[in-house]
């Protein structure tokens, strides 16, 4: 028994996550982004510096000394941690990528494993657009390195919201407001308004805007609802990063979303989901923080995502796409008395699973020794018999 | 395109109208009580309760669903409301028996509901406690004194019972509003992002029967 929303992962899955790991760290370096790999334990107020509803259900335990101590729950926050502890003298933009698993409660109706594979890349110190457009095209990019073709980004902004928002004049009543906004709870909203003396035509602005997606129809209704120079720069924001996306070859892959919602309290501009058919959850998410270091004394401004590996590797699947495990093992039967011969095989590339003579026949391919002579069957059904130098030329080596 | 709707026992005639007016190949769905995948040429609709409806547009298995706020509500699932369909009007009330209202005189009254979420909620919003009696029959569970009050549609607290009829009134009697329902029109986030153009075909002949209606 293992604990709910927990699993072991086993072969060849193993094999393919790995591939897939592999390969997104290639793309992660060739943008120059350096690994990280920091504690699953933090102390409990170092993630808490981060006010955000996941937390409260998160693991906690106490050390010897009694500090509280807590399971990450993602790997943004410790990042902009270490990066406030350790590269403040650093000169900016640092680049930070890792491939780390997280830890929250299970959530079944969230469709979230207890524990998951996150690989992700943060840029720090930049405020710019270009930046922004960075994080998604390095997204965009792994996407593509790894042969997934009809995926969509998403691509939305948290600051048009707050910028809304605060347009209605809200005062006390902000937080529950947003609260209700990212729940959808129309008549919340509608309540919170009403007794904050909102104007019943400016909430209607706000429900449009929630349902305008992809289209351009959809982006110039959105600039004609822009009443403020807060939200105008938003959207402009927002198209800017989009160009740039578009310029570095993904045009195809991104779509504007007015409507897009991230649960996470600390995004503060752009944000993005990464989809593709056949899962039904985002593959991966991401945007602007530039509040976060902050919470941590180091006022910058950082943007990054992070992949959920589990569920590209489903989307990779249902594509057809998945990177092939590793090469299919020769069983040799009796190769654990002929370790010479076993690693012969080996040197030249073939996987070989040694065992003891008398083995019940294993699945193909397979080599078992008869006599003086060997057998030799491949997954493919051809067989081949005779001395260990034609088991040699079958196997492509002498 | 894969569309659901939710009902127990059959989608509300009132959905099937409007959806009727877009355009949409109902008629075989008229006399089904689910669940069901019906196969309608242009459209596969999935016949299911709300919350299977639900649970599949969040994982990304239809292109949209009908189904009731009272569950997005309750449930919070990962999906977009695009679309207020303005049929099936209810309201989700906090009731309590006439008249002993124990509940009125009970520091922490046991409300009984299907909804323990917006239930924690609409208490917790005010500063006043509740105990919570998940009770599927809800209406039923003051009479068997083991709730002081219940949170239920409005259209769901009369009872129906073999002896007096349908409809005999169970006594509850409304103390407050919690939250106007309707059905809704909703999508996952995933059709959402890849199925665009459709799906904005989709809510704009949805919304023109809307209007009309």
């Amino acid at each position: 028994m293992i604990p709910e929303g927990m699993r072991d992962v086993l072969p060849p899955e193993t094999g393919q996550l790995r591939a897939i790991e592999a390969a997104l760290c290639r793309r992660f370096e060739a943008y120059g982004y350096g690994e990280v790999r920091t504690p699953w334990l933090e102390y409990a107020e170092t993630l808490e510096a981060v006010e955000d509803d996941t937390l409260e259900a998160g693991y906690r335990l106490r050390d010897q000394q009694g500090h509280e101590l807590m399971a990450r729950t993602d790997m943004t926050v410790p990042v902009a941690r270490l990066a406030a502890a350790r590269f403040r003298d650093k000169p900016l933009p640092l680049r930070f990528f890792y491939v780390s698993p997280s830890i929250r409660p299970w959530a079944p109706q969230r469709s979230q494993d207890g524990e998951f594979m996150q690989a992700g890349a943060e840029l720090l110190g930049l405020h710019s657009a270009a930046a922004d457009a960075e994080s998604v095209i390095l997204l965009c990019d792994c996407l593509a390195a790894l042969g997934l073709r009809d995926f969509r980004v998403a691509l939305g902004t948290v600051a048009f919201y707050t910028a809304l928002v605060d347009s209605l004049g809200l005062d006390d009543d902000r937080e529950k407001f947003l609260e209700a906004l990212a729940d959808r709870d129309y008549p919340l909203l509608e309540s919170i308004a009403g007794n904050a003396g909102v104007d019943q035509n400016a909430l209607k602005v706000l429900w449009r805007t929630l349902q305008l997606s992809g289209t351009r129809d959809g982006l110039s209704q959105v600039r004609k609802m822009a009443s403020s120079d807060a939200m105008d720069n938003a959207i402009r924001r927002l198209v800017e990063v989009g160009d740039l996306v578009g310029d570095a070859g993904f045009a195809d892959a991104v779509t504007l979303d007015f409507g897009l919602y991230q649960d996470l309290t600390y995004y503060s501009g752009v944000i993005f989901e990464a989809y593709a058919s056949g899962v039904g959850l985002p593959i991966a998410s991401g945007g602007r923080y530039d509040g976060l270091l902050e919470r941590f004394e180091w006022d910058i401004p950082g943007v990054g995502f992070a992949i959920a590996v589990n569920r590209l590797h489903e989307a990779l699947e249902e594509a057809g796409a998945a990177p092939s495990a590793a090469p299919a093992c020769i069983a040799f039967a009796g190769g654990l008395n002929e370790p010479a011969r076993a690693m012969e095989l080996r040197r030249a590339g073939w996987a070989v699973a040694a065992l003891p003579d008398d083995a019940p026949a294993p699945p193909r391919p397979r080599l078992q020794r008869s006599g003086g002579s060997y057998i030799l069957e491949l997954a493919d059904g051809s067989e081949v018999s005779g001395s260990w130098r034609d088991v040699l030329r079958a196997l492509g080596i002498a | 395109m894969k569309l659901g709707l939710a009902g127990d026992g059959g989608p509300p005639a009132p959905v099937l109208d409007l959806l009727e007016r877009a355009g949409l190949p109902v008629a075989a769905l008229r006399t089904l009580a689910g669940p069901a995948l019906v196969d309608a040429g242009e459209v596969t609709w999935l016949l299911a309760p709300g919350a299977d409806v639900l649970e599949a547009c969040a994982r990304g298995a239809l292109d949209a669903g009908v189904a009731g706020k009272d569950l997005l509500l309750e449930l919070a699932p990962q999906v977009h409301e695009l679309l207020d369909l303005r049929v099936c009007p209810d309201v989700l009330v906090y009731a309590t028996p006439e008249p002993g209202a124990a509940a009125l005189r009970r520091v922490r009254p046991r409300v009984a509901t299907r909804y323990p979420r917006v239930t924690r909620r609409h208490f917790a919003a005010s500063g006043r406690q509740v105990e919570l009696v998940a009770f599927d029959a809800a209406l039923l569970a003051p009479g068997l004194g083991i709730a002081d009050g219940v949170v239920e549609l409005r259209s769901r607290l009369a009872l129906d019972d073999a002896f007096a009829g349908p409809g005999r009134p169970t006594g509850l009697r409304e103390r407050e509003e919690i939250a106007v329902c309707s059905a809704r029109l909703v999508a996952g986030r995933a059709a959402r992002a890849l199925g665009g153009a459709r799906l904005a075909e989709l809510l704009e002949r949805l919304q023109a029967s809307v209007e009309e209606g």
